[in-house]
């Protein structure tokens, strides 16, 4: 089957009983999309299935032929210069991850929130994001983070579309 | 100022100094470290501590790249499940693995008796449901998990114990040989007389508090890879302590140190549960080894909601009495705590010793065994119980006074540490009472529910003690490569709490070099120097000075590299954003000048943890307000509001502390609220393992929070001026969201979570 993934198309064949999140993390090597209670409940593997967040732990692999997946490592593509994305460096500026295992799901959940409704109130986040748990607490900070980029604080102008200058880098 | 370490002891001597962790007080030989820089006091210059600089790895946490131990993959891997009891006491009379080996996948198995008997696995034994009793290791975890499932089991089951009733009873069932009470009596901690107290009291309350099992529910599971290189064993873990990992591995596998390497360089949350290996680690290392190749192991996440720890229940009867005016007379609690099959004595008992002056406090308590998965640390052991049942007594006894049970706190704050009578590094609790009603609009009248409505709305507070202050051993290097990048190389572990921000930070103050050139490496016991675990609140204050230390060492050494280079002495020299100069002169090199020249003549900088200062109480405090509304028809309860205002001495970045407190209340929010474990009395089992079933807080569930840092630097504590802060604001939270929901409903609350239906149980009481 064909599947397209942060916009790569892989040509697969995977069994009928693997999932789409085996599919991204042991097949294509893509383990930003975390594995946390496997059975639908804390949204650490969302992943957008044609622009619609899904499980990807609930989401079998062989149902998804022809579809377009984006996980977290396609959210800083940007043509052919990598970049972060406005969420990713508001997640930064905020201080919205703390430990991290649940960031990537957070902001695929926050992308698909905002193509759903560029503007939302605190009460549309907040109910747009409960199915995502984090529990290191960083619900505020991530609050904060969609709202500014709501609010286009974090718009890249044309001639920043390149790697954050000077950005600190640990590892 | 800095009040001098009363010993006399040379650098590069042996002292002895105490460290307190998470409530134990330890004492260590360390020695002196070759210097010992100035204090940074308030009035130190400082640019990059103190700084809100953004999280220096998290562009690898926002794009995926950050590689956690779940995500560890190396050639030829294979994958690990272990099978557990299903029953919580009784013995395995056959276990047949037979038909798990010949299974799809499957490399190898092990039941009772293959693994070493360091490893303590696989017990014929059984003494807690989800005990593991054997292993499948297979070429992945379905196929695994496949075969896990084909192990036949039969078991001769016995009477349990899973309640501290049960296991108090009279001719219980034994949940371990030697008997259900640990060290078969309470353990008591005094001071002064209670009767006396009590008989100079002009009022007493008399409260039971009961407070739920938490689980820490990390979202990455514990988990282990491993592989072996000839006789040399690589694990990769997800702890908090890799040193501690190392011994663990080492001991149970009669394998020495040097041939144990553990490495951590993401993890997903620890919270306390993650101190060292278990049984995921040796299962990996075991098969890794009996294989020839990779293994990894990771919980599921039934497995990490059952069996990797908790924070224990407790039921705490306490008796307080005081004067008319507040003043306290003495503090009395006796707790029941039932620890698991194993566990600490890590209980609600040192709060009640540590948070106010009064001359007369007792506790006693009973720590029983039970046949129950075992406990762990879980951020703030004991003092988070404790200040349920403490700040509940407290406030029930401004209640009764008709005091404001603020005006209370500040009438029994106390100047000196009460249980040995300790001056304080620092202790700016006071200000937070301040600043923290300022905040939060607190008034001593305003604070009834008028309400005739439904919904009520109630405010209340609660403080907090944590000791804070760290210690040695913890060693680090700062070394400058040929173009004046550095390194920081420190043995520590960053939880998700920012270590390897606030290091480098440090560094990059002491040695005058811009923050970006400063990377901080972490997480390795082959290539990096010992520091201690992640706990405790502890990194920031242990690994925090020696990592100071060692840049003042390694810009020493610049400095005398560059004298000569630029025809000055080397005490004229001055650094700032990697640039050295000569003082009152325009003559000045780079960091990168200098280093080129040397080329790979290495500067690297050396620095230690030096003992803490004697007979000092090294703590954190702090006090929350909470608003709360309460649906009276339903039960349902809100939280509206929380401010904290805490003091941990210097704040090395404002923003990653503040999400240390957020998070903190958070996970204190959910205590208070939600999350509870549930025990099925008749099978003894877990009921709700389930993140659907075991709620912890969601966006949706976060109030408004305004947390933030009263007083300044702590130059007492230690030579950065910066104390602990994980763990203290998960303490007062939920007494202080009970307060606020007593306040809306005018009924008292003893037991958390508050449930609708507890909620509905106590306006009962009021009927």
């Amino acid at each position: 089957m064909r599947l397209t993934v942060n916009g790569r198309v892989h040509e697969l064949d995977p069994a009928p009983a693997v999932t789409l999140l085996e599919l991204l993390r042991d097949r294509l090597s893509l383990t930003g999309t975390k594995l946390v209670c496997d059975r639908g409940e804390c949204g650490a593997c969302t992943v957008q299935l044609d622009g619609e967040i899904v499980y990807s732990c609930l989401t079998l692999a062989a149902a998804c032929e022809g579809a377009d997946v984006l996980t977290v490592e396609g959210l800083a593509t940007d043509g052919k210069e990598p970049s972060l994305a406005p969420l990713q460096r508001a997640f930064i500026a905020k201080d919205a991850a703390q430990c991290g295992f649940c960031t990537p799901g957070q902001l695929i959940a926050a992308n698909a929130l905002l193509a759903r409704n560029a503007n939302p109130t605190d009460d549309e986040i907040r109910a747009g994001m409960s199915g995502n748990l984090c529990r290191c607490g960083t619900y505020p900070k991530i609050l904060e983070a969609i709202r500014a980029v709501a609010a286009g604080e974090f718009e890249l102008k044309p001639e920043a579309r390149k790697p954050e200058a000077g950005a600190a880098r640990g590892s | 100022m800095a009040r001098k370490s009363k010993t006399s002891a040379k650098p590069g001597g042996f002292v002895s100094t105490t460290v307190e962790i998470e409530g134990r007080t330890e004492t260590r030989i360390v020695e002196m470290p070759a210097f010992e820089p100035a204090a940074w006091d308030d009035k130190a210059e400082l640019g990059i501590v103190g700084a809100r600089v953004p999280r220096m790895d998290a562009p690898e946490r926002v794009t995926g790249r950050a590689r956690y131990t779940a995500d560890i993959t190396r050639p030829g891997m294979l994958h690990a499940v272990i099978l557990r009891s299903t029953i919580p006491r009784g013995t395995i009379r056959t276990i047949d693995l037979t038909r798990a080996a010949k299974m799809p996948g499957v490399f190898d198995v092990m039941g009772p008796g293959d693994t070493p008997a360091g490893t303590r696995l696989f017990a014929r034994e059984i003494s807690y449901a989800g005990q593991p009793i054997a292993a499948v290791c297979a070429e992945n975890e379905r196929a695994a998990q496949n075969a896990a499932d084909a192990i036949a089991v039969e078991y001769d089951t016995l009477p349990f114990v899973v309640t501290f009733e049960q296991a108090a009873a009279k001719d219980a069932p034994k949940a371990r040989a030697k008997g259900n009470m640990m060290e078969n009596a309470p353990l008591v901690m005094n001071r002064g007389d209670i009767e006396s107290g009590l008989k100079a009291a002009d009022i007493i309350v008399r409260r039971e508090y009961r407070t739920p099992v938490q689980l820490h529910t990390a979202l990455e599971p514990h988990g282990a890879a491993a592989e072996w290189d000839g006789d040399r064993v690589t694990v990769w873990e997800s702890t908090q302590g890799i040193f501690r990992t190392r011994e663990n591995v080492a001991k149970a596998l009669g394998v020495p140190l040097s041939k144990v390497r553990v490495i951590k360089d993401y993890m997903g949350g620890g919270f306390g549960a993650k101190n060292g290996a278990g049984p995921h680690t040796y299962v990996a290392a075991v098969f890794a080894k009996r294989v020839g190749r990779a293994v990894r192991c990771l919980n599921d996440r039934e497995a990490e909601q059952t069996d990797s720890g908790n924070r224990p229940s407790s039921v705490q009867r306490v008796t307080i009495g005081a004067k008319k005016d507040g003043t306290l007379t003495a503090i009395f609690a006796s707790i029941d705590v039932p620890l698991g099959i194993s566990g600490w004595e890590g209980g609600p008992g040192q709060i009640y010793h540590e948070m106010y002056a009064c001359p007369n406090v007792r506790t006693e308590e009973t720590f029983a065994y039970v046949n129950v998965s075992g406990m762990a640390a879980f951020r703030g052991p004991g003092y988070v119980e404790g200040a349920f049942g403490l700040e509940g007594a407290m406030n029930a006894l401004a209640t009764e006074l008709k005091l404001d049970p603020l005006a209370l706190r500040k009438k029994n704050f106390t100047k000196r540490e009460p249980r040995q009578g300790r001056p304080y590094s620092g202790n700016n609790l006071l200000a937070c009472y301040k600043e923290g009603a300022e905040a939060f609009g607190w008034s001593s009248e305003d604070r009834s529910p008028k309400s005739e409505n439904r919904i009520r709305i109630g405010r209340g507070l609660a403080a907090q003690v944590w000791p804070t202050g760290g210690g040695p051993p913890a060693y680090a290097l700062v070394r400058m490569n040929s173009d004046a990048t550095i390194d920081v190389l420190a043995g520590t572990q960053d939880l998700g709490t920012g270590a390897r921000t606030v290091l480098s930070q440090l560094a990059a103050e002491s040695l005058g070099a811009k923050l970006s050139d400063v990377r901080a490496i972490i997480g390795d016991t082959e290539s990096l120097p010992y520091t201690g675990n992640s706990w405790g609140s502890m990194t920031t204050a242990s690994v925090g000075p020696a990592v100071r230390m060692a840049a003042e060492d390694a810009r020493s050494q610049l400095f005398e590299a560059a004298a000569a280079m630029l025809d000055a002495k080397p005490g004229d020299l001055e650094s700032r954003d990697s640039r050295i100069v000569v003082r009152d002169t325009d003559r000045s090199m780079t960091f990168a000048d200098v280093t080129k020249k040397l080329g790979n003549v290495m500067i690297i900088g050396k620095g230690s943890r030096g003992p803490n200062p004697a007979d000092t109480a090294i703590m954190t405090f702090g006090v929350q307000f909470a608003e709360v509304e309460v649906d009276i028809e339903t039960g349902v309860v809100r939280v509206l509001r929380i401010v904290a205002a805490h003091d941990a001495g210097r704040i090395i970045n404002p923003t990653l502390a503040e999400s240390q407190l957020e998070g903190g209340i958070i996970q204190g929010l959910g205590y208070a609220m939600f999350e509870e474990r549930v025990l099925d009395h008749s099978l003894g089992i877990v009921m709700n393992s389930t993140m659907h079933d075991y709620k912890i807080p969601t966006m949706a569930d976060i109030p408004r929070i305004d947390a933030f840092f009263v007083g300044g630097a702590d130059p007492v504590a230690n030579h950065t001026g910066a104390r602990g802060i994980a763990e203290p604001p998960v303490i007062p939270t939920a007494p202080a969201i009970a307060a606020a929901v007593a306040n809306a409903i005018g009924v008292e609350i003893s037991e958390i979570p508050l449930t609708p239906w507890r909620v509905l149980a106590a306006l009962e009481k009021k009927r």
